[in-house]
This record gives C-alpha cells, structure tokens and sequence, in this order.
C-alpha cells in the first residue's frame, strides 16, 4: 500500500517510549465531574456572551452562553445544575477569560434535542448552520470555528475534505481510539462535512502506528460515497494541516497567508467531524469530547470529559498524581500549552493533560550553535532555524521576516532536534505575534 | 504545587553536543589504537599531550575570560585528538602542544568559542605546524609492527621515508601491497594510516546519524573519478594519504561545513577537486589540508546560494 508523507520532520516517538504506550490500550471510558467551569473563548474569535446568571437552573445542552461576531459560536451547559458564578478566571493562554461555573446535581438531565436526520439525506444547507448551533470549534487543538471553515468564499470551490487522524503528536491516543471504536459516527460526520461543501473526495489521513484504527475506519468506509482511508508515515508533523495536505494531494496552500480553501481542500480533525454527526444524527451540542490523560498519573487512561472539568479532577479521575507534578501540559508534548496550575478547565480543543514529574520539567541551558544542520533537516517549511535564531538574538525582526519567519507552524521539531538546547521555537513564536501586532496596527 | 510555565516543546531530544563529541571520539578510537599499535608507545605520547594541551588551553582561556566554562562539551577533546591523529609518529613532544594551542586559542576561542570559528581548528593547526616546521612534519617512520599479512619490504630501521603519495603521482604503488594500504603498514601520520580502522569509525558515524553521507561520498568520490580523469589510480587515490582521514573526520566539522544538503555536496565535490587539483598538479605531494581549509572559507558562500524552497512559495494560485 502506498504511504504518504512530506518532506523534512522529526520522529520524537522514538525518544518519549512511555508516550503513546502508556494509554493506546485503554477504551474510552466516561467521567462525569461534580462542577465544571467553563470558559467563553474556547474557540478563535470574539468570547462567547453569557445568557445565564448566579442561580440559575440549567439542563446539559442547553444554550448558556450566545454566539458573538460572525465566526463566534454558542457554548453550552455540560452539566445539569445549578450555575453558581459568572466570573472572570485565568485560565489556560495568556488572558483571564469570562467564565461560567455550574455545579451538578447528579442526574444529567438534557435539554430536548431536535434531531435533523440522516447525513445523507439532511437538506445540504441545513448542515453548516446545525454545526455552528452546536458550538463545534476545531477539536484537533485549533479552535476555529467550523462553520466558519465550512463556509469559503464563493470563489472558492472544495473537491477535498481531509479528514486528520493523523495523531502525530506525542502521548495522544485519543483520535487513535476513537477511531478504533467510532469509525462510523465519525465517517457520517465527514459525509455530512463534504456534503455541506459539495467535495466529492474524502479522504482520511491515519498514520501506520495505529493499524487497529486504519483496519476499523477502512472496513467502516465500504460503500460510503468518496471516501478514502490513506495511510501515513509516521513522522511529526504529519498532523500539520499543510503537510497533511501536501501529503495526501500533493498540493501546497499558498504562502504569505494563504488557507486550504485556496488549493481546493477543507481539513478536519476527526474529533471534529465526530461532533458533527453528533449534532446532524442527534442534535447534540459539544459538551463533552475524548481526552487522553496520562505522563505521571497512577492509571493513565482516555476519558470521555465533560467540557469545563478541571485538569485536577480529570486527574483524580485517572487515580490521582504518581509523581509530584513539575509541569501540566494542554495536548501533546511538542506543541502542548503549560497549564499555570491543576484549576484551569479542559476546553473543546483540550485532546490530551500530561502531567511531567519535576526532573522532566526542569528548563535546559541554552549553548552555543554548532551548525549541525539538524534543524535545517527537520523545519517541515524548509526555513533556515538557525539563522532566524541568530537574527532573533540581533533582534533583526525585518530581516526574519524575509526569512519567512511568518510561514513557521511553530510546530517545534527544530527546537526538539537541537543538540545545543537553542530555544528556537518560542523566538519565533515571539517574533509572529510581534509582526501580526504590526500588521494589525497598520 | 509549583508548576513550570514554558513554551512547546516540552521534552527535547536526548542527543546533546556532548553526546555527538562523544560519537565523534567513538568513531575515533579504532583509527587511534591503530596508530598507537603501528607506530609504538612515542605515538601514544603525541596524542596525549595534544589532547591535554587542547583541553587545558580551552579551560584556561575560558577561566581568564571570565567565560562559562565548556570543555564538558569534549568539543576540546575532539579538536585535540584529531591534532595528535595529524601528527607524524616520531614528533617531538612540543608540537602536537602547539598545535592544540594554535587550533584551541587561535581559531577556536578567538573567533568566539565552539560554533563560531570559520575554519576547522585542527586542520590550521596541522597547516601552520606544516609551514613552520615542514622537515618534521613530513618525516614519517615506518611502523614498528605491521598489521594482517604483509609483503611490505622497507627496511626497519629507515627513519625517513617517503610515503606512498610520492609514488601515486606517478600513477604506481611501488612495493606496497594493496592490504598494507588497507591496514597502514607504511609511512604516515599516525591516524591517517590505518584505512580499515577510519571505514569503521566512518561507518559507525553513518549509523547513530552523527554525520550525513553527502560530505564523505562526494568528497571521496570526486577524488576517485576526478583523479582516474587526470590519470591517477582511483584506489591508491583514495587509500594513500590523508583523503579517507581528512573526508571522514575533519570535512564532516559541523562548525566548517555547509547546512544545506545540497550545499554540502558542492562542498565535498570542491574538497576532491582541490585534492586531486594539488597531487596531481601542484607543489606539495598531498592537498588534504589545504583542500578543505579552503574549503571552510567558501562555505559562507555556499550557505548564501543554497537553500530549500519555503513551503507554499511556488505559483501563486488561482
């Protein structure tokens, strides 16, 4: 069978053995948490508006906070209870955000839900407005909003929605096992997503580490109308939206600020598109999705969580800590966003909490680049690291900027390669932020 | 519970400067044994006081600089053992000193510390000892034990001797077998000798991915088809002298080479070509060193023409 790859890219699996291992064994299994606090701008875009206040009674379902601006989605109660504060909080990311605590009163009462049938036959137009009524953001750690996504100019046809179960990352096991035992709920939801576009191809790009879940989606996939399973190589960052396209069509999405929809292509995670057959079959909202808990925790596992539990409780749910923690992460270990500390919530796009013992916490010292070229071979991209970094010591932000620092996916493979322990990857986020602040500005 | 807050990644590779230092003197010791066994105890003197010195030199320097202090990093180690390997066996103590003096604060320290220098330290140290000292520097002895069967017939106690690259630009081997080049039972400097010895190290070098192919196969390949062009026998090309030595450990530098692939293509092409450019047409016998210290300066130039496509800068769609 023929395998699918891109050029450049680092195998840091090799290196993090107990990753993967430690939870890819473990089925799904439901958590249901006492509270959840759930933050409004868990998607990209303008913060969600709350519409429920200090008191009230809300049913798991029900529509607590409303879409603002025209990419924002609604939130909603992932518990039945009552709502005990409406407050600002910090929370994972650099701001507080406004928050919405409610305390459950242990039935898991839901809202009615109004079904729109099957993805095959539901009006094709009734799809992408269904997707935005269910608050679906980007499950795979990206956050946009999906409706948004499945909405290109007119100008703009879609042949292709890729679906990404790629799960290149490390630790993660939970696209691995959802799709080992939901392959059909998740392929329904790509129907629906390539329906609503008008693709005629779908293709889903798994990596060969997970055989169980390319045997399950591929025997799911008969008769289904366009849709391919394609197997990967197992390589970081296969799950890069850019090298996930390049890979699978051989199409590159233009630089300089260009999206998928430019070379034809709409890219999902099958989490997401999961979240779509949810609301299309069952019209069920996002209050819950899969999360792969695990690193120093007594039984690491892939639990089902209600959006809002604490990281804490999420680990309490696994046996509790192993180890003194030294560092929490939000996802796997090479793009993973630190957590400040064990109260912040697990959000829409929250795939895995790993918990690092102290000694693997601990910072390394930066030494002087040897030239080893290591970065240079591992930069997906095809930038020059190395020479950004000395730069960026220069504060030459003009002169990185021709260097196409902009096109960075700040994926982190030349940070994880470099046997000088350059920080590399955090200066050139720095610097991105810093010349889209420019751009803002002007 | 106090957390660390930082940026992905968050576990890094466990491969470190230290560790590729280390592959580097692994992939080192067969070719050092080797030249100890060939050419006796003397030999074992030479390498010592270079790497000692090497390592002293960068300690001191970094200590009165006030500089943090890195010789953990065996980059010193590296650079020292390799000026030892470069030496003729019977060289009196002093100048392997010099030399690691010379490679360690001269082009090492003074340009800035490890990763900056813009020459391999080693191979000027090998060429200013070359210049200063030329009768010393190319008086070899022969071996004192041979290695494998061997036809060899020089006399033991010849002091000096010419090596076989005298014979090669006439396009002969004289009375060497073709396992005494194999195994270094002739003249020679003490790490350049034993070819067995360097394939191992460069093999074992291929296999923890210290170094790529690229610099080796095209620096040695040039040599050998370049050389059969201009009428050279392309094995003796590659097993006389210090081609295999230079090839292996001292154009694979990091620091000296291009980062580009493809650039360090054109580099090991342009390192064959000026050997083959100084044996066959020029005044000295051998061209390794100067080769690749010329080498080391085009590399700048070379990482300015060479780079890879940035993903999404082809055609502008639609």
């Amino acid at each position: 069978m023929k395998k699918f790859s891109f050029r450049g890219g680092i195998h840091p699996l090799q290196d993090i053995k107990g990753g993967k291992a430690q939870t890819r064994d473990k089925a799904i299994r439901d958590f249901v948490a006492e509270t959840v606090c759930i933050p409004m701008n868990m998607h990209i875009g303008a913060p969600s508006n709350p519409i429920v206040k200090k008191g009230d009674h809300v049913q798991v379902g029900q529509m607590i906070a409303e879409a603002v601006g025209g990419i924002g989605i609604p939130v909603h109660a992932s518990l039945s209870g009552e709502v005990i504060e409406v407050a600002s909080k910090q929370m994972l990311g650099t701001k507080p955000s406004m928050c919405i605590t409610i305390q459950g009163n242990g039935q898991d009462d839901w809202v009615e839900l109004t079904p729109l049938g099957d993805v095959e036959t539901v009006p094709a137009e009734a799809i992408v407005p269904a997707i935005k009524a269910a608050g679906i953001c980007g499950m795979g750690g990206a956050c946009f909003p999906t409706h948004a996504k499945l909405t290109p100019p007119k100008d703009k046809p879609i042949d292709i929605v890729i679906l990404n179960g790629a799960e290149c990352e490390t630790y993660l096991t939970a696209d691995h096992r959802l799709m080992m035992e939901e392959p059909a709920h998740i392929l329904a939801g790509l129907r629906a997503a390539m329906r609503a576009v008008g693709a005629q191809r779908g293709l889903v790009g798994i990596e060969d580490n997970k055989p169980e879940a390319i045997e399950a989606m591929t025997e799911a996939a008969k008769g289904l109308t366009g849709v391919e399973i394609c197997v990967l190589k197992t390589k970081y960052p296969q799950g890069g939206e850019k090298q996930l396209i390049q890979a699978l069509t051989g199409r590159e999405v233009p630089a300089r600020g260009g999206l998928p929809y430019d070379v034809g292509v709409n890219v999902l995670n099958v989490g997401t598109a999961y979240a779509i057959a949810d609301a299309i079959i069952y019209g069920k909202p996002v209050v819950s999705r899969i999360t792969t808990v695990t690193g120093c925790v007594k039984e690491p596992a892939n639990l089902r969580l209600r959006i809002g539990t604490s990281f804490k409780d999420a680990v309490e749910a696994c046996g509790g800590y192993s180890e003194e923690p030294g560092k929490i992460f939000a996802g796997g270990s090479m793009t993973g966003i630190a957590a400040p500390n064990d109260e912040v919530s697990m959000t829409k796009a929250n795939n895995g909490i790993v918990v690092l013992n102290e000694k693997d916490s601990k910072a390394h010292e930066e030494t002087p680049c040897i030239r080893c070229a290591r970065c240079i071979s591992a930069c997906p991209v095809g930038l020059s690291p190395y020479q950004l970094k000395v730069n960026y010591k220069l504060q030459k932000i003009d002169e990185m900027e021709k260097q196409h620092v902009n096109e960075c996916i700040l994926c982190g493979a030349c940070s994880y390669v470099c046997p000088a322990r350059q920080q590399l990857t955090p200066a050139f986020k720095d610097v991105k932020e810093i010349l889209a602040m420019r751009r803002a500005a002007k | 519970m106090n957390l660390r807050l930082s940026s992905g990644p968050h576990i890094l590779t466990r491969e470190s400067t230290r560790t590729l230092m280390l592959d580097v003197l692994i992939a080192l010791a067969p070719t050092t044994a080797a030249g100890v066994y060939l050419f006796g105890l003397h030999a074992a003197w030479v390498i010592a006081v270079a790497v000692v010195t090497a390592v002293a030199a960068e300690f001191i320097w970094q200590t009165l600089m006030k500089k943090p202090v890195r010789v953990g990093d065996l980059s010193a180690v590296v650079t020292g053992l390799i000026v030892g390997l470069n030496m003729p066996a019977a060289a009196p103590l002093w100048m392997p000193a010099v030399g690691s003096l010379v490679a360690i604060v001269l082009v090492k320290q003074l340009f800035g510390g490890i990763g900056h220098n813009f020459m391999n330290p080693a191979m000027v140290a090998r060429a200013f000892l070359l210049a200063s000292w030329p009768a010393r520097m190319t008086s070899f002895i022969h071996p004192v034990r041979l290695l494998g069967a061997s036809e060899a017939t020089f006399g033991v106690d010849a002091v000096a001797s010419p090596t076989p690259l005298v014979l090669l630009r006439g396009g002969g081997r004289g009375s060497f077998a073709i396992t005494d080049f194999l195994f270094g039972n002739m003249p020679g400097s003490i790490g350049e000798v034993c070819k067995v010895a360097i394939l191992i190290g460069l093999l074992y070098l291929l296999v923890v991915r210290a170094i790529t192919w690229h610099v080796p196969v095209f620096f040695l390949g040039t040599v050998a088809g370049l050389g059969w062009l201009v009428g050279l026998d392309p094995v003796m090309a590659l097993l006389s002298g210090g081609v295999l030595f230079g090839a292996v450990f001292m154009a694979t530098d990091y620091v000296t080479n291009p980062m580009q692939r493809i650039g360090q293509c054109i580099f090991g092409f342009g390192c064959g070509l000026m050997v083959v450019v100084i044996r066959k047409y020029g005044a000295y016998p051998e061209g390794v060193t100067y080769a690749i210290l010329l080498m080391n300066c085009v590399t700048p130039l070379i990482d300015r023409f060479t780079s890879r496509r940035v993903y999404g800068m082809v055609k502008q769609h639609g």
